[in-house]
C-alpha cells in the first residue's frame, strides 16, 4: 500500500494527530461489527507494537486503548516530534493495521475500509 | 380534492403493502437466523470436551461455507493447535495452513510461536467419516486460495484463534462474516468451559491424590491421631490411636460427644481425655499432657502423652474452633525407665546413707580425739614454759585433713538427702509433720546459718508482719529457705546483698528472696523447678549441684498447699517467691 495521504508542511502536529485519531475511530467503527471490539483493539495495539521499534513515541498506543485517547493525551505523548516524522509514523501505523486486517480476513473487509480511510484523510487536509 | 386524495392514497397503500411484505421477509429471516443460532448454541452447550466442540464448530461452519479445513489455536503453555479437516488434506496444504496460522497469530498479539513449534504442537482432529474418503484416495489440493482468521474472545480476552481455509478462491463471504464471528464466540465460550472443566477435574484429581496421600500418612503414623468436632465427638482416629485407646472398649468413633461417653461408661481415663479436648475447643493448645490409659494394678500402666490444638476454619478469622486435633504418644516405655531409675536412685541413696553415717560419725570422733590431744599437748608445752601455737603441732595437719573429710561428707549427705527426698516425692511419700511455730524464727535461723559461711554476702531479713505464727513442717520449711538461700549465695559469685522478706497475705505468708547474682536466662525459667534440670549456660557451668534442690523445694511448698515461682529482676539477679498457708494445708 502506498502512503495514504500527503500532508502539507502547514499542517500542525495537532492537526495531524487529530486526523489520525479520527481515522482510527473510523476503522474501529467499521471493523468492530465484523470482528468485535476486542479484536479491533488488539489489531491496532499489535500494529503499534510493530511500528514502535521504528517510531518509539508511538509506544503509548500499545498499552492504552486508542478509543480512550483524546487529542490532549496525544499531544502530550507526541511533544517534540516533528510533523513530518509524526505523519510518517501514523501512516505506518495505519498501513500495519490494514496489513493485520488482511492477514486475518484477506480481502473480505479490508479494501472498502481502506478506501474510506484514504478518502477521509484526504478530506481532512 | 377527492381524486387528489385517492391519487395520494393509492401509492401509500401500495407502499404499506410493500413495507409489510418486506417486514414479513425480515421477520422470517431473523426467525431463521435465530433458529440457526439456537441450534448451534445448543450443540456448543452440550459439548463436554474439546472434540465435541470441534464437531459442533465444524457442523455450524459447514452450514455457512463449503471449505477444506478449519483450525483452532489456543493460548497456553504449550500452545494447542487442532486442525479439523473437512476432507483429507495434502501435506503441502497442511504445511501452508500452519504457516498462515503463525502469521495471523502475530497480528493479534499472540506470544511468538514459530511455524516449527506450531507444526510440532498441531493435532489433526479428523472426523471419523474421513477415514472412508481416505480409502477412496480423495486428497485435496496443495494451495490455500481462501482463508479467514477470527480471534476467539471470552470476556474481553483473546483465548485463541479460529482459522478457515479453502483451496478455492472466494469461498468466504463478507455478508457471512458477522455470523462466522458469532459462531467463533460460541466456540470460544464452549472451549473456555471445557478448559475450566478440565482444570476443575485436574484440581479435583490433585485434591483427591492429596487426600489419599494424607490418609496414607495418617494411617501409617506411629503416633496416634485423633480429631474431634466442635461438639467434642471423635471424627477421626487413625490405626495407632485405635490401638492405643482400645482398652476403653467403647466405640469412640461414633461422633457422640466424649463428655456423654465419659458419663455413660466406666472408663476411668475418659474424663481426663474430655478435659484435654475441651481445652482445645476453648482455643488453647495443650502440650504433653499425661493420660494413664492402662488397667489399675499394673506396675507401669499404659501411659499416653497427649498434645492437642484447636482447629480453626481458615475461611473465618478469629472464629471459635471447629474441632480439635490431638496427637497421642505411648510413653509407657519412658515411664518404665523412669520407674527403674527412681528405684535405682532410691536404693542407692539408702545404701549410701549407712556408710556415710559411719564415715561422718567416725570422722567426728577422730576430730574430737585430735582436738583433745592438741589441747593436751599445748597444755604440756605451757607447763614447760614453752610458747607454742596449734600450727606447730603435727597433729594439727591431721585435724585440717579430717575437717575437709567432714565438710565433704556433709556435702555428700546433702546430696544423698536430696536423692532420698526425690524418691519420696516420686513415690508420694514426702510426709509433712505439722507443728506450730513462728516463721520469723525459722527465717532468722536459716539466715544466720547461711550468713556464717557467706562472708562476701550480706543477707538482710525484712519481717513485714507482726504475726508470724504458722502451722507447717518446720524442718521442711527450713530446708526450702536453706535451698533458696544457698542458690542465692552460689549464683552471686561476686558477693552482694541478699534480701529475705516475709509478708502476710490474707491466709498465707509470702516469702521472697532477692539476690544480685547472675540471674536466669528467660528460656530456662519454665524448667528451673524440674528434676535434674540444670541451666546450661557458660556462666552456670562452674557451679556444683545435681539439679534436685529446687525440685524438692517445689514439692515441699506444694505439699503445704503453697506456690513457688521465680522472676528475673530488672538489671541484676532474680527473686524466688513462695507462699505457704498460715494454718496448714486446707484440703
Amino acid at each position: 500500500m502506498s502512503n495514504m495521504s500527503e500532508h502539507s508542511s502547514s499542517d500542525s502536529r495537532e492537526q495531524i494527530a487529530e486526523a489520525y485519531l479520527k481515522v482510527l475511530r473510523l476503522i474501529d467503527d467499521r471493523v468492530t461489527p465484523f470482528l468485535g471490539k476486542v479484536t479491533t483493539r488488539v489489531l491496532v495495539q499489535g500494529a503499534a507494537k510493530k511500528v514502535s521499534s521504528t517510531y518509539p513515541f508511538l509506544h503509548f498506543l500499545i498499552k492504552m486503548p486508542y478509543t480512550e485517547i483524546v487529542p490532549a493525551v496525544m499531544q502530550e505523548q507526541l511533544s517534540g516530534v516533528s510533523t513530518v516524522e509524526l505523519a510518517a509514523a501514523l501512516d505506518a501505523l495505519l498501513q500495519e493495521c490494514f496489513a493485520g486486517l488482511k492477514e486475518l480476513t484477506g480481502d473480505l473487509i479490508a479494501p472498502p475500509i481502506y478506501d474510506e480511510v484514504t478518502r477521509e484523510l484526504e478530506q481532512l487536509h | 380534492m377527492e381524486s387528489s386524495v385517492q391519487s395520494q392514497t393509492r401509492p401509500t397503500e401500495s407502499a404499506y403493502r410493500s413495507s409489510h411484505i418486506q417486514n414479513g421477509d425480515r421477520i422470517a429471516a431473523i426467525r431463521e437466523e435465530m433458529e440457526y443460532l439456537n441450534t448451534i448454541g445448543k450443540s456448543f452447550v452440550a459439548a463436554i470436551d474439546r472434540f465435541q466442540v470441534h464437531r459442533a464448530l465444524l457442523a455450524a461452519l459447514q452450514e455457512l461455507y463449503s471449505f477444506a479445513a478449519c483450525s483452532i489455536l489456543l493460548k497456553g503453555e504449550p500452545f494447542d493447535l487442532s486442525i479439523i479437516p473437512c476432507y483429507p488434506l495434502s501435506q503441502a496444504f497442511l504445511a501452508a495452513m500452519i504457516e498462515r496460522i503463525a502469521s495471523a497469530a502475530s497480528v493479534i498479539d499472540f506470544p511468538f510461536v514459530s511455524v516449527k513449534e506450531l507444526a510440532i504442537a498441531s493435532y489433526l482432529d479428523a472426523p471419523d467419516e474421513l477415514s472412508i474418503a481416505q480409502e477412496q484416495d480423495k486428497i485435496g489440493g496443495t494451495e490455500i486460495c481462501s482463508f479467514l482468521s477470527i480471534p476467539l474472545t471470552v470476556e474481553n480476552r483473546i483465548i485463541g484463534m479460529l482459522s478457515l481455509f479453502d483451496e478455492r478462491e472466494g469461498t468466504f463471504d463478507s455478508e457471512l462474516l458477522k455470523l462466522t464471528t458469532m459462531i467463533a464466540d460460541y466456540a470460544a465460550v464452549a472451549l473456555e468451559n471445557v478448559r475450566l472443566r478440565e482444570r476443575e477435574t485436574a484440581l479435583w484429581r490433585q485434591a483427591e491424590i492429596g487426600r489419599q496421600r494424607l490418609e496414607l500418612i495418617i494411617s501409617s503414623m506411629a503416633e496416634g491421631l485423633l480429631i474431634a468436632n466442635e461438639r467434642g465427638g471423635i471424627t477421626l482416629l487413625n490405626l495407632s490411636a485405635r490401638h492405643l485407646l482400645a482398652q476403653a472398649r467403647v466405640d469412640l468413633k461414633q461422633e457422640i460427644p466424649l463428655r456423654e461417653l465419659a458419663t455413660s461408661s466406666n472408663v476411668s481415663w475418659l474424663p481426663r481425655l474430655v478435659e484435654i479436648i475441651d481445652q482445645g475447643l476453648k482455643g488453647e493448645t495443650v502440650m504433653n499432657q499425661e493420660l494413664i490409659a492402662g488397667e489399675a494394678g499394673e506396675s507401669v500402666p499404659l501411659t499416653l502423652s497427649i498434645s492437642a490444638a484447636p482447629l480453626h476454619d481458615t475461611s473465618q478469622s478469629r472464629s471459635r474452633p471447629i474441632g480439635v486435633v490431638a496427637v497421642l504418644n505411648d510413653v509407657t516405655a519412658n515411664k518404665q525407665i523412669e520407674k527403674l531409675k527412681d528405684e535405682f536412685v532410691s536404693v542407692v541413696s539408702h545404701e549410701l546413707r549407712s556408710p556415710l553415717t559411719a564415715i561422718k560419725g567416725y570422722t567426728q570422733h577422730l576430730i574430737r580425739r585430735i582436738e583433745r590431744r592438741l589441747r593436751k599437748t599445748q597444755q604440756e608445752y605451757l607447763q614447760q614454759g614453752k610458747a607454742i601455737t596449734t600450727a606447730d603441732i603435727p597433729e594439727s595437719y591431721d585435724l585440717r585433713s579430717l575437717s575437709i573429710v567432714q565438710s565433704q561428707a556433709d556435702h555428700l549427705e546433702r546430696l544423698v538427702n536430696d536423692l532420698l527426698d526425690l524418691s519420696r516425692v516420686q513415690w508420694g511419700k514426702l510426709h509433712l509433720h505439722y507443728s506450730s511455730f513462728y516463721l520469723a524464727d525459722v527465717l532468722s535461723e536459716s539466715v544466720r546459718s547461711v550468713q556464717a559461711s557467706a562472708e562476701q554476702h550480706t543477707i538482710y531479713l525484712d519481717i513485714a508482719t507482726q504475726d508470724t505464727s504458722i502451722v507447717a513442717d518446720k524442718m521442711r520449711l527450713s530446708q526450702v529457705i536453706g535451698n533458696i538461700l544457698d542458690n542465692a549465695i552460689k549464683y552471686s559469685p561476686h558477693g552482694g546483698q541478699v534480701m529475705v522478706k516475709l509478708e502476710k497475705q490474707t491466709d498465707e505468708y509470702l516469702v521472697s528472696i532477692t539476690d544480685q547474682g547472675i540471674g536466669i536466662s528467660p528460656e530456662y525459667l519454665d524448667h528451673i523447678f524440674e528434676r535434674f534440670y540444670r541451666v546450661r549456660n557458660t556462666a552456670s557451668l562452674q557451679y556444683s549441684g545435681i539439679g534436685l534442690g529446687l525440685y524438692v523445694t517445689k514439692a515441699i511448698v506444694e505439699g503445704h498447699g503453697g506456690r513457688i515461682w521465680v522472676m528475673n529482676n530488672e538489671g541484676l539477679g532474680c527473686t524466688f517467691s513462695f507462699t505457704v498457708p498460715a494454718t496448714g494445708r486446707s484440703d
